[in-house]
């Protein structure tokens, strides 16, 4: 009987500590000014358009787009499942349920990244968690995904795998691609890598 | 400063070094623990040996009791630590899938390689299976997948779903643990079984 009285001698004391000390208080619910510019700079709050693409291509349920450009611009064109929320109207109470969440990645995106940065802004200086931005836009989207640039033949291995991913990608979600590949089989979709940590909202550490 | 990975203070392929290390050393302590016996495993389902449920019991307390510590220490950052999402129904069968496996195969998929390494000619059917089976879901991937990404329910931790701080789940979890150890025990007593 002994070893077990001493495991829980060692263990419940230890669970006492933890359930006495008071919860994490060291991430404050607004970034100060210097904290936001470190993180800006360090691009953390973006979803490459690859990350995006494979995460369509998935249907990974944990995405959802938001288109926060017009709602004409978006009736014209917008990705696939994105939905709709105009920056105009951002704060608006219908939109409350979206954008203030623990559950989903968020991810806002305009034609350029302007006004998905302000939309990511104004969410976490509001304390919403789980807001990103697709980086550079979909005038970015469109030159990676949609019309990838082909690399040169003595360009290193990744550079060519993902030129192949995003020609598969831009294929499988109706990009403008196809036409110089359209006799060859449907080409598989190379995996990129997958995210390897959750990206959570945090300043330095 | 952590996790290191992700904060770059050790790169990606030094972590899967570090794994290979890891994953040998565990690979070890099972098989030299007996491990590789399929009657271990299944002891835990018929209640003569539940030294299996005891390790691991043990190695998730002694997991999040250094990972809390750690983070009180400011040391490892657990915003930054990887967390499994959770698909509620997939999830829910497929623990229904791998707990069949288990009692009828008697290992668990690690239990299996350690078992197929000293030549246990059963865990390598075992893994045989493990493959077929791998195969048969990716086949059937396209008729699988609406349940498979259905029922998403974000990445909820125990605290978060509860409403409680983590330090207090801890505390029930040790007591839990504690008290499944107990009727563990109790089990062992119950239904004893010689020389197995």
């Amino acid at each position: 009987m002994k070893p077990r009285l001493y495991l829980a001698l060692f263990f419940i004391p230890l669970g006492l500590i933890l359930a006495a000390v008071p919860a994490d208080t060291t991430h404050p619910y607004k970034l100060s000014p210097n904290d936001l510019l470190e993180y800006v700079n360090s691009g953390m709050q973006y979803f490459s358009p690859d990350e995006v693409a494979d995460m369509i291509i998935k249907k990974d349920p944990s995405l959802v787009l938001i288109d926060v450009r017009s709602e004409d611009e978006y009736e014209k064109f917008h990705l696939p499942g994105a939905i709709n929320i105009p920056l105009s109207s951002l704060l608006e109470d219908q939109w409350k349920d979206y954008i203030n969440q623990d559950l989903r990645y968020n991810v806002f995106y305009s034609n350029s990244t302007v006004n998905a940065n302000q939309a990511w802004m104004l969410c976490r200086q509001l304390g919403y968690e789980n807001n990103y931005v697709l980086q550079g836009g979909l005038n970015y989207w469109v030159e990676t995904i949609m019309n990838p640039e082909k690399p040169a033949p003595t360009s290193p291995d990744e550079e060519i795998a993902r030129y192949n991913f995003r020609k598969g990608a831009g294929q499988a979600l109706g990009g403008g691609a196809e036409t110089e590949t359209s006799s060859q089989p449907a080409p598989e979709l190379p995996k990129i890598a997958p995210r390897p940590q959750k990206k959570r909202v945090q300043g330095g550490c | 400063m952590g996790p290191l990975v992700v904060n770059e203070i050790i790169s990606q392929n030094t972590n899967f070094f570090l794994a290979f290390l890891i994953g040998i050393g565990f690979g070890f302590v099972l098989e030299s623990s007996g491990f590789s016996s399929s009657r271990k495993l299944a002891g835990v389902f018929y209640g003569y040996d539940t030294v299996v449920l005891k390790v691991f019991f043990t190695a998730a307390i002694v997991g999040m009791l250094g990972m809390l510590f750690m983070s009180l220490f400011n040391w490892i950052d657990l915003d930054l630590v990887y967390i499994n999402p959770t698909y509620l129904w997939s999830t829910i069968i497929g623990g229904i899938i791998m707990g069949a496996g288990f009692i009828t195969g008697g290992f668990c998929p690690g239990t299996s390689f350690c078992a197929a390494s000293i030549g246990k000619i059963d865990a390598m059917f075992f893994i045989g299976g493990m493959f077929l089976g791998v195969f048969i879901f990716a086949e059937a991937y396209p008729l699988l997948e609406d349940f498979y990404m259905g029922s998403f329910r974000g990445i909820p931790t125990l605290s978060e779903a509860l409403g409680l701080k983590d330090g207090l789940v801890v505390m029930g979890i040790i007591f839990a643990a504690l008290g499944m150890f107990w009727v563990g025990e109790w089990a062992e007593k119950k239904f004893p079984r010689e020389g197995y």
